[in-house]
């Protein structure tokens, strides 16, 4: 199956996870889903999306220049982001143990 | 197609063709995101790979960017029009601070005399800025013209140049002249203190803000529109501080040359009543009661003590006579001035008769 597919619908709660504890700017948020182990998850995705998110109120950006190249802008994590996090977590644990059983059903 | 040839910018400027149709604040800021990113990713690449492997086709990110920001897919608009199109939005607000600029330079060297000069850039700079203000800090469009390019291009010499060495202290200096900068306004409105209190308060505010606004600029191009003409008026104001100094020195120095007239001296009065009739024996004394004494000078008088006159505020005087290489006092004798009115007899009168010699009228402190 392919996982970019996946990806899409959860991609929101995967940014924000890595969010959480440190701001970032774009590249920083694509490589540290990388390292995480998102292997397949595209460059312009993770930008489009951190656009939506910030759309949406829950992030904030700033940006900090730098001596060599174009300046970083980096997105934060506000309480309405931190909020949408915790609700997306639980949606996505039982969405999860819902398949995870389906999936047992099919095994036995 | 020839990936090969695809550099940072013409990817850019794919990305900016793909996303045209949105609104310009928004790929302003998605921009914003995508140049820092296209820039580290080009450092990474390796010898013979190029950004279309790693990222796909500029159409092909926006695409995949805009599904996943959720913007409504692309549609076209106008998209020959607005690239062919010489007076644009960016273009206007990038000449008008250019211009505003030269203005403030030149607004700068008569600030002192008339501040209100400065309104005329400060109103072409709020609307060049209004232009462009929703356009993002990056202000990329403006960064992409034809023109700023070339300004790009020469203010970044080949590295190890003594040109980029140049540059490279001057920006160096940067923090100072901000520092100066805001130094040189609070100077400009200190002078204007005292007789101009509304352009005291409008150059004293453009001081405390310079100091900010130096740094920011660093970040977000929009405080361009105040950082330069800030700076050019600082200039100016420098230039006409050295010339009101310049003026003063040359004056002072022409104080030295030429000696101001020395005040007109007596050694004699007369007074008249009402009548003209001359009046003798007159004591004269100051509001401290201190005997008024016309200077006297007994040049030429040869050992003898001229006979001492005492009281000296007597008026008149007795004349010296040096004739025969001694001194003598005579009495005075005076022609009545022809009209009442006019108190001080003439000078034919006052001056002493052929009998005083020239050396007794030269004038002493």
């Amino acid at each position: 199956m392919d996982t970019s597919q996946l990806l899409k619908g959860v991609l929101d709660l995967a940014v924000l996870a890595v969010l959480r504890k440190d701001d970032g700017y774009g590249y920083d948020v694509v490589r540290r889903l990388r390292a995480g182990g998102l292997n397949d998850v595209g460059d312009a995705s993770v930008y489009g999306t951190l656009r939506r998110l910030y759309n949406a109120g829950m992030l904030t950006s700033y940006v900090v220049p730098s001596e060599e190249g174009p300046h970083r802008k980096y997105y934060s994590i506000n309480e309405t982001g931190r909020a949408r996090l915790a609700e997306s977590r639980e949606t996505w644990r039982s969405f999860a143990s819902t398949l995870d059983g389906l999936l047992e059903e099919v095994a036995a | 197609m020839n990936t090969q040839a695809l550099g940072v910018e013409y990817y850019l400027a794919g990305m900016r063709a793909a996303l045209d149709d949105l609104p310009p604040n928004e790929v302003a800021e998605i921009m914003e995101d995508v140049e820092a990113h296209v820039a580290e990713l080009s450092t990474e690449l390796g010898e013979n790979e190029t950004l279309e492997q790693r990222l796909g086709s500029p159409e092909q990110y926006a695409q995949e960017l805009r599904q996943a920001a959720g913007y409504p897919p692309r549609t076209e608009r106008l998209p020959v029009t607005t690239k062919k199109q010489l007076v644009t939005r960016p273009r206007v607000a990038a000449w008008g601070l250019a211009i505003a600029t030269a203005v403030t330079l030149l607004a700068g060297t008569a600030v002192l005399r008339q501040s209100a000069i400065l309104l005329l850039p400060a109103v072409l700079l709020v609307l060049s800025l209004a232009l462009v203000h929703d356009r993002g800090p990056a202000q990329q469009e403006i960064m992409d013209l034809p023109e700023t390019r070339k300004i790009q291009q020469w203010l970044t010499p080949e590295e190890g140049t003594p040109g980029e060495r140049a540059l490279t202290y001057l920006k160096s200096l940067q923090p100072a002249w901000w520092l100066a900068r805001a130094g040189l306004l609070g100077l400009g409105a200190v002078l204007l203190a005292s007789r101009d209190i509304l352009g005291f308060l409008f150059i004293a505010g453009i001081a405390v803000l310079s100091v900010f606004a130096g740094p920011r600029a660093k970040v977000d191009r929009r405080w361009l529109w105040f950082s330069l003409p800030a700076s050019a008026l600082a200039i100016g104001l420098l230039f006409q501080v050295i010339d009101v100094t310049a003026n003063n020195l040359a004056y002072s120095s022409s104080r030295q040359v030429y000696q101001p007239p020395a005040m007109q001296s007596y050694e004699n009065i007369y007074a008249y009543d009402e009548n003209g009739k001359l009046l003798t024996n007159v004591l004269l004394y100051d509001q401290d009661g201190n005997p008024i004494n016309a200077p006297r000078q007994y040049y030429g008088c040869n050992g003898d003590d001229p006979q001492p006159m005492i009281p000296a505020n007597r008026y008149p005087r007795p004349k010296i006579d040096y004739e025969n290489g001694s001194c003598y006092t005579v009495a005075p004798s005076v022609v009545a001035p022809s009209s009442t009115e006019s108190a001080p007899p003439s000078s034919s009168g006052s001056a002493p008769s052929n009998s005083v010699a020239p050396t007794s009228v030269s004038p002493s402190k």
